[in-house]
């Protein structure tokens, strides 16, 4: 059975989210504070954290770095509006996903889901994604069986959010693993580049829904087919 | 500038135009006399930073006169012999005016840098506490909409299948949170009466009694640990039913916060001198001295309440001052606190 660790102070909305979670189906942990939630994943690996950002003893920011230490579970935090900050941070220390309280039951487990099925990896050297087929070995983009011309810069760009569909990738995640640690700071390099390889991939480049913007965080790749 | 600093500048001022000239005398065997009138900034400056210009240029002519008298020829008069101690001596007496204007301006300027300073630390502050408040109140609003959201979509979502006892649950907890919320906000609108001076008290006479069964009344969850130890002869006090009500229930709401989980929470009545006294008295660490005042400042939360707004307190105090009452927290190693009526 797939197992979730729940993160949260708030006894009430860990009760609320452990009795819906096991209704769908999934076995489930709680821990109210950071200490209790490193030391749960440690005895009882989850397959699965969902990770409040705000705790009585850490930062969830923290807990997520100290866990990424020895462990590549999927964690989704839970962040609220007005913390952006702090979830651009949580997800630069590791953090997969981020859903903003209050949230309905349904979004987490769409959420969960997806993140659940980016742990296994494919071994498969062609991706596809909707319309979109990327061949990793021949490095080869098509976009409804049309071949697609990319720049080397390009090409990695979308291969990084093709590996990773599906999950929000800070700007800072993707300059440093494209263009370097020494990028990791010149965001408009990369909403240069996201626009025009949405020129170049989107039927209708104003209107995405390959490449999605997250307003303040990052990008994240979806197949159209399934986001909605 | 006050008189009595006045005076101090003006008996610094002839003290130190004294000490140079005594300076002087004494070091004129062995430097040319002429040269030393300089020595007198050393009275200007510090007068000038210390009393401003006025007294600076006082201190200028004084130490003119003084070089003139003892030191230039003819001495022990203030006549002039040459015309080259004429220019010596305007000289110094220019350059001790521009040395005290400027003293002067670089004073002020370190006045008003120091203004500046406390202003934008002042400003700095309260958008530090405005921050503060805004977070506190959103995340007191915002904890039981999460529950109740996750709740009610947990019992909405199809593919989350629930047995008899986890709908219950989830519907108990809806209404628990959904009591929680009517809390705060309307700890949020007695605060907001209560400093926009709109909380005028309609007082009756009420018995202590009366009071302390409403507020059990109103009590949520973990009411039942309240013990009370009443007194049928107490005097009845002139109130607000509604008002002391609320103080009385956020102080137990306060106790029964801050105590282990399963210990009685107790209320007793006591008439001391002209009041009546409601203590509440809890299991808990209590108050550290340093803070025993602090607590009741709104938007102060304790440990363990993690980022929580913390109003109870502030409108318990609030209600009891409205109503000529008071309340306090008693020393001691657990939680005790008193509100106090005018019979």
């Amino acid at each position: 059975m797939t197992r979730i660790l729940v993160v949260d102070d708030e006894p009430q909305i860990l009760r609320a989210l452990q009795t819906s979670l096991r209704g769908a189906g999934y076995e489930v942990d709680a821990a109210a504070t950071g200490g209790e939630a490193l030391t749960m994943a440690a005895v009882r690996p989850p397959d699965a954290v969902i990770l409040d950002l705000v705790l009585p003893d850490a930062r969830g920011t923290d807990v997520c770095r100290e866990l990424r230490t020895w462990s590549s579970v999927p964690v989704i935090v839970l962040s609220v509006v007005g913390d952006e900050s702090e979830k651009v941070a949580a997800l630069d220390a590791g953090a997969d996903d981020y859903i903003t309280k209050p949230f309905g039951v349904g979004e987490l487990l769409a959420r969960l889901r997806a993140a659940l099925r980016r742990a296994e990896p494919s071994a498969e050297p062609v991706l596809e994604i909707g319309g979109l087929r990327v061949d990793l070995e021949a490095r080869d983009v098509s976009v409804g069986g049309a071949p697609v011309q990319l720049t080397p810069h390009e090409y990695d760009l979308l291969r990084l959010l093709a590996l990773n569909e599906g999950k929000l990738l800070t700007h800072k995640t993707i300059l440093r693993e494209v263009w370097g640690e020494a990028y990791a700071d010149e965001s408009h390099y990369l909403h240069v580049y996201v626009s025009q390889l949405r020129r170049k991939l989107e039927p209708d480049p104003a209107r995405p829904r390959y490449i999605l913007t997250e307003p303040g965080a990052g990008y994240r790749l979806v197949d159209p087919l399934r986001a909605s | 500038m006050r008189r009595g600093e006045l005076a101090v500048g003006v008996l610094a001022s002839a003290g130190a135009v004294a000490f140079v000239t005594a300076a002087i005398a004494v070091l004129k065997p062995y430097v040319p006399v002429l040269s030393m009138g300089v020595l007198y900034e050393f009275a200007v400056l510090p007068v000038a930073v210390l009393w401003g210009i006025w007294l600076a240029t006082a201190v200028s002519i004084a130490s003119m006169l003084a070089f003139n008298f003892f030191f230039l020829p003819p001495t022990h008069t203030f006549a002039l012999r040459d015309g080259a101690n004429w220019a010596a001596l305007a000289v110094f007496l220019v350059t001790a005016v521009v040395v005290s204007v400027l003293a002067t301006q670089a004073r002020r300027r370190a006045e008003l840098a120091a203004e500046e300073a406390l202003e934008s630390e002042a400003l700095r502050r309260s958008d530090t506490m405005k921050t503060a408040v805004l977070h506190a109140v959103s995340h007191d609003l915002r904890s039981p909409l999460t529950a109740i959201v996750a709740a009610a979509s947990g019992l909405a979502t199809p593919e989350v299948r629930l047995s008899r006892a986890d709908r219950d649950d989830l519907v108990a907890t809806i209404r628990a949170e959904a009591d929680r919320l009517d809390r705060v906000v309307g700890n949020l609108l007695d605060l907001s009466r209560l400093q926009s001076g709109a909380a005028a008290p309609h007082t009756e006479l009420w018995t202590a009694d009366d009071l302390v069964y409403r507020a059990l009344d109103q009590l949520g969850p973990g009411g039942e640990r309240v013990v009370t130890a009443l007194d049928a002869d107490a005097p009845p006090v002139h109130v607000d039913a509604g008002q002391i009500e609320r103080a009385l229930v956020n102080l137990l709401d306060n106790a029964l916060k801050f105590s282990p989980p399963e210990s009685p929470v107790r209320v007793r009545v006591e008439p001391r001198g002209g009041e009546l006294l409601l203590h509440v008295e809890d299991r808990g660490r209590g108050v550290a001295a340093a803070d025993r005042d602090a607590v009741f400042a709104p938007f102060r939360h304790g440990d363990g309440d993690a980022g929580g707004a913390g109003l109870g307190l502030a409108i318990a105090r609030g209600f009891a001052e409205v109503n000529g009452g008071r309340v306090w927290s008693e020393p001691g190693n657990s939680g005790h606190f008193v509100l106090a009526l005018r019979v």
